[in-house]
């Protein structure tokens, strides 16, 4: 067709490549628009993803924040008011006797709607049972538990507390000459005579020597009834043949530490260790119970003790003490509680509520601890 | 109301909302911030607040003391109304503190130094008033009292003042863990909004500025040649909108153009190789009458002068023949090279018939037929001799009957039919294919030929008036005669 084949040729080729870029072109463009759709999703799914992420966060973030002020705030939650406010004020309060105690009454004052502040002498603080007294008259509490020792002045307090509408509760001793509401605790006769009891369980044709560690003015005549119970029963026990010194030794006024002291002291001099030792509270039994695995005279002195913490329980089971008296800590509470919310209720309440006490021996401890095994 | 929509906003006012919102983003991420801190100072300025508030009590309380000491130790005037007045004051601070019975060690503490403090102030008052009343053993004795009281509530002060510290300091580690969580969120906070921003704006960005790049891919494509590529269409009415639209209507018309162009260039080059092969076949021609090494001129110059010659001499009938001779070869001469009408050749068809019969003693019996309108049309020259010299040779000559051409010119609906017809050998089919395909040269045989042969005729007509199959042989066999048809169109 055209005289110049080379001519022909080119327009061919450009035809050709034409074609071939149209192909090129439309694919291109199919790959775009593809490429275009998948690029709006993947900003659809960035944008969502973002969003997620921040309201994730947020919501983390916040939760986290609920949680740590949550923390603090949960103290102020638990918090509720009470109708009455009593104080307990005893010597030693952090000792786990007390501390069983205050559990205990702490625990039905809550359930007559009253609160109870334990309060006493410890390490941190230089106020006597007398301060402690003063305060609560002063911040008019409505009712006062007293771990009552005979100390001088004590008994002129519970007057102005009395005086001022506030009832006294005495608890271990009674304060006879005080208007003190109730006592709640072991009669001086009941303890001497139940201490007698086992003192005589354990006196033998070598006794020579027993001593009993108190911690109260032992001038006082009602307070003797422990000693008196205790000697007489050790005396019937021997006979008229066979003399004991039956000795007393009072605590009260030893002071910090001063208990430890004075029951090192007994141990210190060898050829004065009694033969039997019969403590009458908690503190001093685990004094007694150091002392003689110190000097290693365990098995040599009889050791009556009091209370049953999980040292003292020990011991009893390893044969360092022969006997302790478990006082019911829990009815201590309860009855301390119940004479003061019938105070409140009736504005007067029983004079005198009578705590079991109950002596535990080697085997009775094991017991008690296959029991609690098997609960 | 016609939607807004966001292709339809100019590339200006694209940016600007972009960056705008950006701007808004991280704004409100500042102002966010801003509140979280600011709340989290706020708690933090709490903290010790308690702390402060107590060491105030604390104040006024120890100037309440001192006040009745004083007034007790001097009895000023000035003494009592200051403790008068610290006296209410401290009533005041009391007020804040709780007095229930709750079991919280703090507010419990609280209660207790309220209650005694109101007691510790009852007995001042008590002892002032004494004071007051001379009563020197009463004065001194609550004054003891007081005093006494003035240590218990101080103490308690003291161990309210360290709870407080020891709660404050817990929920101060606390704040100091949300502060650090709050740094750490914030940073992360930003981050994602920084990065999601960032790849928003890029993505925005890149949409706006796409159909730049393709359309650049496009026009690369379209300046290699490509005019069936479009850009996609787009309704949006921004700067890009417009622009793509143009370059679609810019690759349409020139899509166009090109096709008109190309289409205009093979028309002039088809017409051109026409121009070369009717040159050709001219050529040809030419070099036939040259071949045959006659000067033309110089032969119908002598025969004009025969002629001449033959009228002197009275020799009429020879002085025609001559003459006749003379006008056919000038015919030749003339028209070699362009058309002539169909009147002249037919007059050329009647000269050289009559040199024949003058040749041959009137063996050759010619009859025509014309439709004289028809004379003036053009034609190619030299294509009627060349046919009736066929018939002549090829026809009717050696053959035992009597041999009569028969020349027709009519008009039909095509335009013009020029029917030269023998009664000599007639034609086989083949012979008949032979010719129109110009395989067979039937002129080159006679030595007594004009040298113009079939296929020259056939080929001019076909250049001439552009169509095929101008020339038809029609025989019905060996000896009934042939007749050829030559259609002249009349449009041209």
């Amino acid at each position: 067709m055209s005289s110049n084949p080379a001519n022909y040729y080119l327009i061919i080729y450009i035809k050709k490549k034409a074609n071939d870029a149209d192909l090129l072109y439309n694919e291109i463009y199919q790959t775009k628009g593809m490429t275009i759709m998948k690029k709006k999703g993947m900003t659809l799914g960035l944008l969502l993803s973002g969003a997620g992420l921040l309201i994730l966060l947020h919501m983390t973030g916040e939760s986290y924040l609920n949680g740590l002020a949550g923390a603090n705030r949960q103290m102020q939650a638990d918090t509720k008011e009470y109708m009455y406010k009593y104080d307990m004020i005893v010597d030693n309060p952090e000792s786990s006797f007390w501390q069983a105690v205050y559990a205990s009454a702490e625990k039905w004052a809550r359930e007559n709607d009253s609160l109870l502040e334990l309060k006493g002498t410890d390490e941190e603080s230089q106020y006597t049972k007398l301060d402690y007294m003063n305060v609560s008259i002063a911040s008019r509490a409505d009712g006062i538990i007293l771990q009552y020792s005979g100390e001088d002045g004590l008994e002129d307090k519970i007057d102005e507390a009395v005086a001022d509408g506030i009832p006294v509760v005495t608890l271990m001793n009674d304060a006879v000459h005080s208007k003190r509401q109730t006592f709640v605790g072991v009669s001086d006769y009941q303890l001497g005579s139940a201490y007698g009891e086992k003192v005589a369980d354990y006196v033998t044709r070598d006794t020579k020597n027993i001593l009993i560690l108190l911690k109260r003015n032992i001038d006082d005549m009602n307070q003797s009834q422990i000693y008196t119970q205790i000697s007489n029963a050790a005396q019937a026990k021997t006979g008229a043949g066979q003399p004991v010194t039956v000795s007393v030794k009072n605590l009260l006024s030893s002071g910090t530490f001063g208990t430890e002291e004075a029951v090192t002291d007994i141990f210190q001099q060898r050829n004065k260790v009694p033969d039997i030792l019969v403590c009458m509270d908690a503190d001093t039994t685990e004094c007694a119970r150091q002392a003689v695995l110190d000097f290693n005279l365990a098995g040599k002195v009889t050791i009556i003790g009091y209370y049953t913490s999980p040292d003292i329980l020990t011991a009893v089971e390893k044969g360092v003490l022969a006997l302790t008296c478990d006082v019911d800590t829990e009815q201590m509470g309860k009855y301390s509680i119940e004479a003061l919310t019938e105070f409140q209720k009736d504005g007067r309440s029983n004079s005198y509520y009578n705590v079991d006490i109950n002596f535990l021996d080697k085997d009775a401890v094991r017991a008690l601890r296959r029991e609690g095994l098997s609960e | 109301m016609k939607r807004i929509r966001w292709k339809d906003f100019s590339l200006v006012s694209k940016i600007v909302i972009e960056v705008g919102l950006i701007a808004g983003l991280l704004f409100t991420m500042n102002l966010l911030f801003y509140v979280r801190i600011n709340s989290s100072m706020q708690k933090m300025d709490n903290v010790y607040a308690s702390n402060a508030q107590l060491t105030d009590l604390s104040q006024v309380f120890e100037q309440v003391q001192d006040n009745m000491y004083e007034y007790l130790k001097v009895k000023s005037s000035q003494s009592l109304m200051d403790y008068y007045q610290n006296e209410a004051r401290y009533r005041n601070e009391l007020e804040k503190l709780n007095d229930k019975n709750i079991n919280d060690s703090v507010k419990l503490l609280e209660r207790n130094i309220r209650k005694m403090s109101e007691t510790y102030l009852d007995c001042t008052a008590e002892t002032v008033a004494a004071k007051r009343g001379r009563n020197v053993e009463k004065y001194k004795r609550k004054y003891e009292d007081s005093t006494r009281l003035y240590s218990y509530i101080q103490t308690a002060i003291d161990e309210l003042n360290n709870q407080l510290f020891k709660e404050n300091t817990s929920s101060y580690s606390v704040l100091r863990q949300m502060m650090r969580y709050l740094e750490i969120s914030n940073i992360i906070f930003m981050l994602v909004i920084v990065a999601v921003g960032m790849i928003l704006l890029i993505m925005a960005t890149r949409g706006m500025f796409r159909p730049l790049t393709s359309m650049a891919e496009t026009a690369q494509l379209v300046g290699q040649g490509n005019f069936h590529v479009k850009m996609p269409d787009t309704d949006s009415q921004d700067e890009l909108g417009e622009v793509t639209r143009a370059f679609n209507t810019m690759v349409e018309n020139l899509d166009v153009y090109m096709a008109k162009t190309k289409e205009s260039m093979e028309k002039e080059q088809q017409m051109m190789e026409r121009e070369l092969l009717m040159e050709n076949h001219l050529k040809e021609a030419q070099l036939k009458y040259l071949q045959s090494q006659i000067n033309p001129h110089f032969l119908f110059n002598s025969l004009n002068a025969g002629a001449q010659l033959a009228m002197m001499e009275d020799a009429e009938k020879t002085g025609i023949f001559v003459e006749k001779m003379a006008d056919f070869f000038r015919y030749n001469v003339k028209k070699g090279q362009e058309d002539a009408t169909l009147g002249e050749e037919l007059e050329a068809v009647d000269n050289y018939i009559y040199i024949l019969n003058v040749r041959f003693a009137g063996d050759i019996h010619f009859s025509s037929d014309v439709d004289e309108s028809v004379e003036n049309v053009r034609v190619p020259s030299m294509i009627l001799q060349p046919v009736v010299e066929n018939a002549v040779n090829h026809g009717i000559r050696d053959i035992d009957w009597e041999g009569q051409i028969h020349l027709t010119v009519t008009r039909d609906p095509r335009g013009i039919c020029i029917s030269i017809c023998d009664n000599g050998k007639g034609m086989s089919e083949e012979e008949i294919q032979n010719v129109l395909s110009g395989n067979k040269e039937h002129s080159t045989q006679e030595g007594d030929s004009t040298g113009i042969g079939m296929n020259n005729v056939i080929s001019r007509l076909e250049l001439y008036y552009e169509q095929p199959d101008l020339l038809e042989i029609y025989s019905e066999g060996a000896g009934k005669g042939t007749e050829v048809v030559i259609h002249i169109p009349l449009i041209r």
